[in-house]
């Protein structure tokens, strides 16, 4: 029976004017947004294949030089683009690609995609994931607005119950037949993008877990959208009242929420502004040890101490060089220094996405668009593993040159120079991001929030019907 | 079949339905006339279940149908008066579809001679409901409740909007169930067609049924004087 109603409601989909016109220009959208999105990833990909072998060149075919020059001559990290960025580029644009690594400094993302656009790139770009995640719940409701509606005005509701049909029955058959083409719709468009990824060469790591994870969450989100469609077409007296109070939670649940929920969050749990970050860096920086500076009061008690621990009573008698040894005591004051202001941005940041989660109450776009972007590893969570894997990466790369140094030459001999070998020696940056169990549990809550959102609805669904 | 004892319902301090008592049996044709807000629908609605009564009981086939909300329908069939079915489905999609939700599985040959059993035309059954008239629409209607094969039929004002000659052809296929046993309460205005096709004619007034006779008791003009009375 529940089939026989779904069956019916695809075929009156199906035949009606409007779903063609809309479904047409949904996948020519999705279409282009593909293509878009396709073609921007295999740019970005070749220039990140370019510069990473540019890069390592550069860093090997250095000259003989003395090691802690070659620290601050530097090289680059570079952020790994995830195939599933094709459907959601998540916040790629806005965080910078590659970061420089160099003596002293913890630097951030560089070459922000966002910042090489024009003002035209504040109207956004035609990305898969802005079809998934605001026209399909569009012609979700274009498509549903007026399924209890119209059986009311055809008289056919009263023919529907006259029948025996228990109105429990009404409302599942009525959202499988909403529910069912965009399913099939949704399924066909991450199995395509499945299929182009799967058989791209140079596609990288693409997991087809990852990409039913994501298919999965997109089609709950859409389940829950069919079910607020049917609560408030059953609710509404009539399809218009219906389409408009539903247009206006589309508003809300798609465009407001998230913003008002963005600024609110900014209000309560500001970033520092980047003069006032790098003020606070820079003053902290001074309390301590600074490599460069053998005459400050902490290199001064570096000395000192280092002179106890070996028993000697002259820096040019220890068994290794001083000034090397001193340079990376101060690498490592900074790291420290770094680390402790980064971590007071990330603590906000993580009360931020905290309050972000608790939004999610009066809107599932939040934890759909948070796990979608979790998912194609495009979001800021990934963002800050990869910049702190970079910074780990650069803290032993200094490590390595100031040893270099410290233990190769005697003190006060800056004409030493390492050679070739030990550029080479320094293995490649090397990323890995989390896997896609770690990601799930991170997001757990975000999980857990979209499937409250589910079930909450199809029990107000059932509820609003039991008597139609 | 479709019996009422005591039945009534009241909207706050307005009694729609005051102690109905029917009792339509298997062949009769009971024609309710009345004015609008005498309690016809209300009649039918309570017969349906689509509201629950204040006293008294509904009884299909011996059930009472607040008690036996599902199997109390199996028996019966019901069309409204504006009935517009699915306007992008079929006529024979449309009955395939009522069928199948009350449990009856038919191939195309039956559902056509169901279709044609009402006076439909054969080359309308695949066209679109949306070019049906109301006519054309009331056969459908008639053919979901044969489909059905209901002891018992509620008509809800079923030939207001159609043409004499519709009406008439109406009321043929009325007779034709009649014949066949169906218990029909038929709400309507239709004076003529009451007198024509009913077995029994009753009169409602302010939810109470004022009177009740047979046909071939009164003549046209008596019957017409008699409602009008009542309209007042």
């Amino acid at each position: 029976m529940i089939w026989k109603i779904a069956r019916k409601e695809i075929k009156e989909t199906l035949r009606e004017g409007r779903f063609r016109i809309a479904g047409v220009i949904v996948l020519a959208l999705l279409s282009i947004a593909v293509v878009i999105s396709y073609n921007y990833y295999n740019y970005v990909q070749d220039q990140h294949a370019q510069a990473s072998t540019n890069t390592r060149n550069l860093w090997t075919s250095q000259d003989e030089k003395n090691p802690h020059s070659a620290a601050h001559y530097g090289t680059y990290a570079f952020k790994p683009k995830s195939p599933l960025s094709l459907i959601d580029q998540g916040v790629d644009k806005f965080t910078g690609i590659s970061i420089f690594l160099e003596a002293h400094r913890r630097n951030e993302a560089q070459f922000i995609a966002a910042a090489d656009q024009t003002g035209l790139a504040r109207f956004g770009d035609l990305t898969p994931d802005f079809i998934l995640l605001f026209i399909i719940p569009l012609l979700i409701i274009l498509m549903g607005y007026n399924s209890f509606g119209k059986e009311r005005e055809n008289g056919t509701l009263k023919l529907l119950q006259s029948q025996g049909v228990p109105p429990g029955k009404v409302a599942l058959g009525k959202w499988l037949g909403l529910y069912m083409p965009i399913l099939f719709l949704t399924a066909g468009l991450f199995l395509s993008a499945g299929l182009m990824l799967a058989l791209t060469p140079n596609f990288g790591m693409f997991s087809w877990t990852a990409l039913l994870l994501m298919t999965l969450v997109y089609l709950i989100y859409y389940g829950v959208f069919a079910n607020l469609t049917l609560i408030i077409s059953a609710w509404a007296k009539s399809g218009g009242i219906a389409l408009v109070l539903l247009l206006s939670i589309w508003i809300i649940t798609c465009l407001a929420t998230p913003k008002a929920a963005s600024n609110f969050a900014d209000a309560l749990y500001p970033y520092p502004t980047r003069q006032e970050f790098m003020a606070d860096v820079s003053e902290d920086r001074k309390k301590g040890l600074d490599g460069h500076n053998p005459w400050n009061k902490e290199a001064k008690l570096l000395e000192k101490e280092t002179l106890e621990e070996y028993g000697v009573d002259s820096i040019h008698q220890l068994p290794f060089n001083f000034d090397g040894y001193r340079m990376q005591k101060g690498e490592e004051h900074e790291a420290e220094v770094y680390f402790k202001h980064y971590q007071l941005l990330k603590d906000q940041f993580n009360q931020q996405s905290h309050f972000y989660s608790m939004s999610a109450a009066v809107s599932p776009y939040l934890p759909t668009r948070f796990l979608s972007m979790a998912i194609a590893r495009t979001d800021y969570g990934l963002h800050w593993d990869f910049a702190d894997a970079a910074e780990r990466y650069r803290l032993k790369m200094m490590e390595a040159l100031n040893m270099d140094f410290a233990e190769n030459s005697a003190y006060g001999n800056w004409a030493y120079k390492a050679d070739q070998s030990l550029w080479e020696g320094i293995p490649d940056f090397s990323y890995t991001p989390p896997t896609i169990g770690q990601i799930a549990v991170r997001h757990l809550s975000n999980f857990l929030l979209l499937a409250t959102w589910l079930v909450i609805s199809f029990l107000g669904l059932f509820w609003i019907t039991r008597k139609l | 079949m479709i019996q009422a004892r005591n039945l009534s319902k009241n909207y706050n301090d307005k009694e729609a339905v005051k102690n109905l008592n029917l009792n339509i049996k298997p062949g009769d044709i009971f024609c309710l006339l009345g004015a609008n807000g005498a309690g016809k629908t209300t009649t039918i609605n309570l017969f349906l279940n689509f509201i629950q009564p204040s006293g008294g009981e509904a009884l299909i086939n011996g059930l009472n149908v607040s008690q036996n909300p599902t199997k109390s329908k199996q028996y019966l069939a019901y069309l409204p008066e504006n009935l517009q079915l699915y306007p992008n489905l079929t006529g024979i999609e449309n009955l395939d579809y009522f069928s199948g939700l009350a449990g009856k599985s038919y191939d195309q040959s039956e559902l056509t001679q169901f279709l044609k059993t009402t006076g439909l035309q054969e080359s309308a059954h695949g066209e679109y409901v949306k070019r049906y008239s109301k006519g054309m629409r009331q056969k459908v209607g008639i053919a979901i409740a044969l489909a059905k094969g209901a002891k018992a039929l509620l008509l809800d004002e079923p030939t207001s909007g159609l043409d004499p000659k519709a009406a008439n052809e109406f009321g043929a296929i009325l007779r034709q169930l009649s014949e066949d046993g169906v218990a029909i309460l038929m709400a309507t205005h239709d004076l003529f067609r009451a007198k024509e096709t009913g077995t029994d004619i009753g009169i409602m007034r302010d939810g109470v049924l004022v009177e009740q006779l047979k046909p071939q008791d009164i003549g046209h003009a008596d019957l017409e004087k008699l409602y009008l009375t009542h309209m007042n």
